[in-house]
């Protein structure tokens, strides 16, 4: 799992590579922490191809968070993953482009 | 024998030190005796050399010029003369203590090129060695190179002073060690004429060189005696002693592995490599001691918290209804369900219960993650749908709204667990159902095979507060099979990555007939098993089957 980091004034663009499961999710969380002054948060899915339930709980952490100081958005979501998000109602809580 | 006596000697470290340093004390006297012999050799070769070099010088006075020049053994002057010099020369021999003192000439060899036509002009012997005179006249052909040399050193180059020292063995010749000067007789012209020689013998020098011998070895032996002792003594203090004490430390370590009551820094405090040796041993025991504590203490930790995980997983097994068929008075339906954690404790539950006579409810639910954390989630989630669930007259959507708000109230670890709720009415097989975010349930209805029902989904449950959940309904017909499963049978995954799917699933579920529920959830899970094979079990794995025989069945198999 790679995880790129880029931020641009108040927005952070977060690019995820490789597959987000039970053992790559903490190190997500640990590099979003509480997302300090990030009012605008993209998360780029173009090279995931893979997210368990414990991915899906960073992801939601991360959207609670960014309900209070902005918003954020998941883009280039493989239909793979679209799949997922929809089996499990994701993509009605999650802002997916 | 002598391979013992090797082994000894290999195990003692002082003695192969001494040995070394005994050797080179050895090959360094036989460095200072030869040496010394050869210096001193040298030094009393000189004495005696100076010696027979003034005895030539004495004897050549009385080769007075007059007689050099008659030059003729036929005259009569020449004869009384040489009777002089004899004389003379006799006494000089005896005083001077030389072997022979005479005069010679060496004439160049036509054929060789070299001074060795030798005829003696006068030649007088000690009477104490009782070597003959030679008489005036007599001639020899040299042939000794070193002797021909010197010939010619004198004759062609001007030399004033030639030796030439003979070591013989005193027991076989008679001559013995002996030294020969030669210098040039000059005429008035300064031409060489003649050649006087002295021979005298080295007669201590043999005496001399072996006391000088004999000194050097006694001394060199009783200084070596006592310096290989102190040597040894001190080698034994500092080197062997210690190691022999930091061997035996390491070896009881080895044996007790328990901390030494003193420590080896303590014994030793020699600051040499040695010192250093067992400082670090120090340190080590230290280390491996305090490692070993350590690690005994994590151990027992972790059995602890084992154990405590094994009464873990009997509670949450407890939790969930084990006992088949559950309500024997309803033989509308055939249920089974099993749930098989990938640790000791699971996220996953299922659970079904009566919440009156004739509606059941039906759930199957994943809690995101694993372990712990994720079976607390799992014992609150499981609690809150039954107690929502059996307030009664509630729909499915608003049992999970309902679970979903209450959850959601104190939800510091962003958990949420996905639920499929259905709620059957028993007697006509009509279920209304809502779907978190779970999987699609898999359902057969009579004489058809086993598909996938896909609904619009809602979000899983604990994800946002306030949520609102669909809800659809289906009906089972007498005979129909409904089978609920959570994400670890469809995400199961063998060594080569490749996941067990629902495509796979669906086949597995269509090879039955009439089957139980048990006997169907049996075969699943061997199924699944059989394709991991010996990849772990990364999720948990739950199933729910339901087999509908209506109202009218009368609890018999269709």
């Amino acid at each position: 799992m790679e995880i790129r980091k880029d931020m641009k004034g108040s927005e952070l663009t977060v690019a995820l590579e490789g597959r987000l499961d039970t053992t790559t999710a903490p190190q997500l969380e640990t590099e979003l922490g509480d997302l300090p002054g990030v009012k605008t948060l993209v998360i780029d899915m173009e090279k995931l191809v893979y997210i368990s339930s414990a991915g899906l709980r960073v992801l939601l952490k991360a959207q609670k968070l960014m309900n209070k100081q902005g918003a954020m958005t998941i883009k280039n979501v493989s239909q793979e993953i679209r799949d997922i998000f929809e089996v499990t109602g994701f993509n009605e809580i999650l802002n997916i482009e | 024998m002598f391979s013992k006596l090797l082994m000894k000697f290999k195990s003692n470290i002082t003695l192969q030190i001494l040995t070394g340093v005994l050797m080179v004390f050895v090959l360094l006297t036989g460095l200072v005796c030869v040496i010394g012999y050869v210096q001193f050799t040298d030094a009393i070769e000189d004495q005696y050399a100076d010696s027979a070099y003034n005895t030539a010088r004495t004897a050549a006075y009385e080769l007075t010029p007059r007689f050099l020049k008659l030059n003729d053994p036929t005259l009569r002057e020449y004869q009384m003369k040489l009777i002089d010099i004899k004389r003379n020369w006799n006494k000089l021999a005896d005083t001077q203590d030389a072997t022979f003192i005479y005069l010679f000439k060496a004439a160049s060899d036509d054929v060789t090129n070299e001074y060795s036509k030798v005829t003696f002009l006068v030649n007088v012997a000690n009477k104490r060695t009782g070597f003959p005179d030679y008489s005036a006249g007599y001639t020899i052909t040299q042939t000794d190179s070193r002797y021909l040399r010197a010939f010619r050193e004198i004759y062609e180059r001007g030399s004033e002073r030639v030796e030439i020292a003979v070591y013989r063995p005193e027991e076989k010749y008679t001559s013995g060690n002996h030294i020969t000067v030669m210098v040039p007789v000059h005429d008035h012209l300064k031409n060489v004429i003649g050649i006087l020689g002295v021979e005298r013998r080295m007669e201590d020098l043999d005496d001399v060189r072996s006391l000088y011998l004999r000194h050097v070895l006694i001394f060199s032996a009783v200084f070596l005696l006592i310096v290989m002792s102190l040597y040894g003594y001190y080698l034994s203090g500092k080197l062997l002693s210690p190691i022999q004490e930091i061997a035996s430390e390491a070896m009881r370590f080895a044996r007790e592995n328990t901390r030494a009551e003193i420590q080896l820094a303590d014994k030793i405090t020699d600051i040499s490599e040695i010192g250093q040796l067992a400082r670090v041993i120090d340190v080590m025991e230290e280390n491996i001691v305090s490692y070993v504590d350590n690690l005994t203490r994590v151990t027992r930790e972790k059995e602890q918290i084992k154990a405590e995980l094994n009464v873990a997983t009997q509670i949450q097994a407890d939790m969930l209804p084990r006992k088949f068929p559950p309500f024997p008075e309803h033989d509308e339906f055939d249920i089974y369900a099993s749930m098989t954690p990938a640790k000791e404790v699971g996220g996953d539950f299922y659970d079904f219960f009566l919440i009156d006579d004739d509606h059941m409810a039906l759930v199957i639910a994943d809690v995101s993650g694993k372990g712990v954390p994720a079976a607390l989630f799992m014992v609150i989630a499981k609690t809150l749908i039954k107690n929502v669930a059996q307030m009664g007259n509630l729909s499915s959507s608003e049992i999970l709204r309902e679970v979903n708000t209450r959850l959601c109230e104190n939800n510091e670890a962003d958990l949420f667990v996905t639920v499929w709720l259905g709620i059957l009415e028993i007697s006509s097989g009509k279920i209304f159902a809502s779907n978190a975010g779970h999987e699609y349930p898999a359902i057969k209805h009579v004489n058809g095979n086993f598909e996938l029902f896909k609904t619009k989904q809602s979000p899983a449950v604990a994800t946002m507060d306030g949520m609102k959940f669909r809800e659809y309904d289906f009906e089972l017909e007498a005979g129909d099979v409904l089978y609920l499963y959570t994400d670890g049978v469809a995400e199961a995954t063998n060594s080569h990555d490749e996941l067990f799917g629902t495509d796979r699933m669906l086949n597995a579920l269509n090879k039955f007939e009439n089957e139980s529920a048990q006997e169907i959830l049996t075969e699943m899970k061997l199924a699944v098993d059989n394709f991991t094979g010996d990849a772990p079990q990364f999720d948990d794995i739950t199933m729910l089957c339901l087999r509908y025989f209506g109202k009218d069945s009368g609890g018999k198999k269709a």
